[in-house]
C-alpha cells in the first residue's frame, strides 16, 4: 500500500537534465547559446546600465553630506553608514520588516494555502470568492491602505463607528495610538493581501495528479490528512515561490505602511521604506538616506543568501 | 565550488562592491553652485514671459496678484505654477540643479533656504531693480529672519510675510449659543466652555480640533513652553541649550494637561491632514488650534470661495497652561527668490517688488495667508473682515506676533522622525516626559540631525 507521503515524494522527485559526459558543449549547443545571448543582449545592456549607474550613484552619495540639490557635497567617509547602523530607529524599522514579512508568509502558507485548496474543490461561488480574495492585491495599494487607515480613525473611523452602532462602545480603541493594536492593524492589512499567493497555489494545484488524491482517499485519508500529508508537500515548489515573493514584497511594502499607519504610534510601525523616504524628504540628508538604502540592500542580500543556502541543503 | 543558485548573488554583491570602490575613487566633493546667467537683452515693447513656481498661497489667490501685475506691466507675462508643499520641497532643488529656467520661485524660509540657496541669486545682486529704498519699506525683523535662515547668513529671498503659531480659532456662533461670551484664557476656562458647548450643541462632537501629526506637536509644545519660557525654542534649535532640561520637561507636562485639565479629547491625536479644518468648518468642532495660515477663515472671500456658510469666526491666543503669558512663535515665510538660471532678473525683481511692497499685497492677501512683510502697517480691505469677532481676532493675532518670542524654526528631519513621535508618546502615556526629554537629547546630539552652527 502506498502512503500519501510516498506519493508526494514520487510526484516531486526532480528530473535531472541529461548533460554530455565529457562536460563540453556540442557545437549545436554553443550556437544556441550565442543566439540566446544575442537576443538577451539589449535587455542585459538596459539592466546593466541601470544597475551600474544606480549602484555607483548610491555608493558615491552615501559617503557624502549632501542635500536634494546635490551641490556643495561634503565627503564624510563612512560616517553615514556608522550613523545609520547605530540608529535605533533604523534597527527598529529592519525588525519591523522582518516581523511583517513573517506575518505575510505565515498567512500565505496557512490561510492562503487552505483558501486556494477550498476554491480548487469547486465549492459554490468559488469564482466570486476567488475574485473577492484576489481583489485587494490588484487595486492600488496606496488607495487600499489609505481607506484602511481612515477606517481606523478613533472618533470618525468605520471600525469604532461599527462598534458604537452595535452597542459595543466599550470595545472602541485608539487603533493607531497603541503599539499592539497598530501592529494588529498592519497584520490584518497584510493578511488581506494574500490574493497573489492564492493565485500561485490555484494555478499550481491544477498540475497535481488527481489520481494521487483519489488513491489517498481510497486508502482512507481524511480531508485534513490529504491537505497536510499530500497536497502541502506536493506544492513544495509553490511554497518556495510564495515565500520568496512575499519576503521580497515585504521589503517593498512602503505604500502599505505609509498610507495606513504612517509609522503610528510614534514610529512604532515604521519600516525601512518609510525610514528612507523620511530621510530623503528631509532634504538635507540625502547621503544619509543613500547609506540606509545600501545597508538595506546588503540585508536583503544576506537574507537571500541564507534562503539560497537553505534551499540548496533541502534539495540535496 | 559555487553553485548556479548562488552565482547571481555573488555577481550582484561584486557589482555593489565595485560600485563602492569606484565611488570612493571618484571626486566626492560634489558640484559647486553654478554661475548666474546674464540678463537677456529686451528691446522696447518686447514681451517677456516669466516662469513663477511656488507652493502657497493657492493658485486662484496668486493669480489675482499676477493678473494685477500683468495689467500694470503689459510687457511682462507670468506663467504661474503652484505645487503641493511637500512636492515642491523635493522638486524645486532638482529643477534648479537640472538647469530648468525659472525666473521667480517660492522658498520655504525654514525648510528650503539651505537646500536651494546655491542656485539662487543673492538679493544684493538685483537690489537696484527692486526700486529705491526697497529695504525701508519692509519689516526689518522678517528680512533678518530670512537672512539668518541661510547658513552663510546671506539674503537670498524676500519673504512675502510672516507666519506664526499656534492660535486658537473659534466658531463664534457656537460659543454664543452656549453662553460663552469670550474665548477661554486658561485651561480651566477651556474645560468649562467645552462642557457648556457640549450641553448646548450635540452636533459638536470634537469641541477642540488640531492635528495629531508629528510635525504639529512641536508647534503645540513650544506654544505652551513660550508662555513661561519665551526663548526656550530659540535656545534649543540654535544649539545653545539641551532638550533634557527642566523647562522642556515642564512644557511636556503642560501640554499633557491640555487633556487632563483642559478637557480636550485624546482622540484628537488621530486627526490628520485636512481633518481638523473639516471638523471646524462643518461645525463639529467649536475651536481649531492652528497656525496663522488658518486666519483665512476670518476672510469673507475665503469663505465664499470654499462655500463656508457660517460667517462668524474669531481668533484668540491659545489658553495659558499654568501661569505665564500667551505666546506664539513667528517666522518669515513665503520667500520670493530669483534663480541663477533666470535670464530676466530685472523683470523678476520688479515682480517681487510688486508682491512684497507694492499693490500686489492687497490682492494676494485677501485670504489672510500671511502677515505681510510690508512695513506700512498693512490692514486688509474693509470687505475682508465683516464681523467684530474677525476684526478683533486679526488684531489680537497681530499683537501676539509682534511680541518678542522665539522664531518658528525647526530641524525638520528631527521634528518628523524623533521629536513629534516622542511628544505623542508622552501625550499617550507610553513614555514619561523625563524619558522623552532624555531620548530627544540623545538623538539631538547623535550627529544625525545637524543644527545650530552645523546646519
Amino acid at each position: 500500500m502506498t502512503s500519501p507521503s510516498q506519493l508526494a515524494q514520487a510526484a516531486e522527485r526532480p528530473v535531472r537534465a541529461v548533460r554530455p559526459r565529457s562536460g563540453r558543449r556540442s557545437p549545436r549547443h554553443r550556437r544556441h547559446g550565442l543566439i540566446a545571448l544575442l537576443f538577451l543582449f539589449p535587455l542585459l545592456l538596459f539592466y546593466g546600465t541601470y544597475y551600474i549607474y544606480s549602484f555607483v550613484f548610491l555608493a558615491r552619495v552615501s559617503r557624502q553630506q549632501v542635500s536634494l540639490s546635490f551641490v556643495d557635497a561634503v565627503d564624510v567617509g563612512w560616517q553615514n553608514f556608522r550613523l545609520v547602523a547605530t540608529d535605533t530607529l533604523f534597527q527598529h524599522a529592519v525588525i519591523n520588516n522582518l516581523i511583517f514579512a513573517a506575518v505575510s508568509i505565515a498567512a500565505a502558507l496557512t490561510i492562503g494555502f487552505v483558501a486556494a485548496m477550498m476554491l480548487a474543490t469547486g465549492v459554490r461561488l468559488h469564482r466570486t470568492l476567488y475574485v473577492i480574495l484576489l481583489l485587494p492585491s490588484l487595486i492600488p495599494l496606496s488607495l487600499f491602505a489609505t481607506i484602511f487607515g481612515k477606517m481606523l480613525g478613533t472618533q470618525y473611523g468605520a471600525f469604532n463607528g461599527l462598534l458604537r452602532g452595535v452597542g459595543l462602545s466599550g470595545l472602541q480603541q485608539d487603533w493607531l495610538g497603541q503599539s499592539n493594536t497598530a501592529y494588529a492593524a498592519v497584520a490584518v492589512l497584510l493578511i488581506y493581501l494574500i490574493g497573489l499567493p492564492i493565485m500561485y497555489y490555484r494555478s499550481d494545484i491544477e498540475s497535481v495528479n488527481l489520481s494521487l488524491v483519489e488513491a489517498a482517499v481510497l486508502d482512507g485519508a481524511g480531508t485534513w490528512r490529504v491537505f497536510r500529508s499530500l497536497l502541502f508537500p506536493l506544492l513544495r515548489n509553490t511554497h518556495k515561490t510564495v515565500v520568496l515573493s512575499v519576503l521580497l514584497g515585504s521589503f517593498r511594502a512602503f505604500d502599505v505602511i505609509f498610507f495606513s499607519t504612517n509609522g503610528a504610534p510614534s514610529g512604532q510601525t515604521s519600516i525601512t521604506g518609510t525610514y528612507i523616504y523620511n530621510k530623503t524628504l528631509a532634504g538635507t540628508t540625502v547621503g544619509y538616506a543613500s547609506a540606509a538604502a545600501l545597508l538595506l540592500l546588503l540585508i536583503a542580500f544576506v537574507i537571500s543568501a541564507v534562503q539560497l543556502v537553505l534551499m540548496r541543503r533541502e534539495s540535496r | 565550488m559555487r553553485t548556479r543558485k548562488t552565482r547571481p548573488l555573488v555577481l550582484a554583491s561584486g557589482l555593489l562592491g565595485a560600485a563602492m570602490v569606484v565611488s570612493a575613487c571618484g571626486n566626492s566633493g560634489g558640484v559647486g553652485g553654478t554661475s548666474a546667467a546674464g540678463q537677456a537683452t529686451v528691446t522696447a515693447g518686447q514681451t517677456v514671459t516669466l516662469q513663477y513656481e511656488t507652493w502657497y498661497p493657492d493658485q486662484a489667490t496668486l493669480q489675482k496678484a499676477v493678473d494685477g501685475f500683468e495689467a500694470a506691466n503689459p510687457t511682462i507675462k507670468i506663467n504661474l505654477r503652484v505645487l503641493k508643499s511637500q512636492d515642491f520641497q523635493k522638486q524645486l532643488p532638482l529643477q534648479l540643479n537640472g538647469g530648468e529656467s525659472l525666473d521667480v520661485v517660492g522658498v520655504q524660509v525654514s525648510a528650503m533656504t539651505n537646500t536651494v540657496r546655491s542656485q539662487l541669486r543673492t538679493v544684493d545682486s538685483y537690489a537696484a531693480d527692486l526700486g529705491a529704498d526697497w529695504k525701508s519699506k519692509l519689516d526689518p525683523g522678517l528680512l533678518a529672519q530670512a537672512q539668518n535662515a541661510a547658513s552663510d547668513k546671506t539674503l537670498y529671498d524676500i519673504p512675502m510675510g510672516g507666519v506664526a503659531s499656534a492660535y486658537m480659532f473659534y466658531n463664534n456662533k457656537i460659543l454664543t449659543q452656549a453662553g460663552v461670551t469670550t474665548p477661554p484664557k486658561t485651561f480651566e476656562e477651556l474645560a468649562a466652555d467645552i462642557s457648556k458647548i457640549q450641553k448646548s450643541d450635540p452636533a459638536v462632537t470634537t469641541p477642540v480640533a488640531f492635528s495629531g501629526e508629528a510635525w504639529w506637536q512641536e508647534e503645540m509644545l513650544f506654544t505652551f513652553a513660550g508662555q513661561k519660557y519665551p526663548t526656550l525654542s530659540d535656545s534649543i534649535i540654535h544649539g545653545d541649550a539641551s532638550w533634557n532640561q527642566p523647562q522642556v520637561i515642564d512644557s511636556l507636562n503642560q501640554y499633557k494637561r491640555l487633556f487632563s485639565v483642559g478637557g480636550v479629547q485624546s482622540s484628537v491625536l488621530s486627526l490628520s491632514g485636512g481633518d481638523p479644518d473639516s471638523l471646524f468648518y462643518s461645525g463639529k468642532a467649536a475651536f481649531l488650534i492652528g497656525g496663522s495660515w488658518e486666519a483665512s477663515v476670518l476672510s469673507s472671500s475665503f469663505r465664499a470661495q470654499n462655500s463656508i456658510a457660517n460667517d462668524d469666526w474669531g481668533a484668540a491666543a491659545v489658553p495659558v497652561a499654568d501661569g505665564g503669558q500667551p505666546a506664539v512663535r513667528t517666522l518669515a515665510e513665503g520667500g520670493l527668490a530669483i534663480p541663477k538660471s533666470s535670464k530676466y532678473p530685472a523683470q523678476a525683481a520688479k515682480f517681487i517688488s510688486y508682491m512684497t511692497s507694492g499693490a500686489g499685497v492687497d490682492l494676494w492677501n485677501q485670504n489672510l495667508a500671511y502677515v505681510p512683510v510690508a512695513k506700512t502697517g498693512w490692514q486688509p480691505p474693509a470687505s475682508v473682515l465683516t464681523t467684530q469677532a474677525a476684526r478683533d481676532g486679526l488684531q489680537q493675532m497681530s499683537a501676539l506676533a509682534a511680541q518678542q518670542g522665539s522664531e518658528r524654526d525647526s530641524q525638520q528631519d528631527f521634528l518628523n522622525n524623533v521629536e513629534g513621535p516622542a511628544i505623542l508618546a508622552v501625550l499617550r502615556g507610553t513614555q514619561s516626559p523625563q524619558d522623552a526629554a532624555a531620548s530627544l537629547q540623545t538623538q539631538w546630539t547623535s550627529g544625525r540631525y545637524p543644527h545650530g552652527a552645523a546646519k
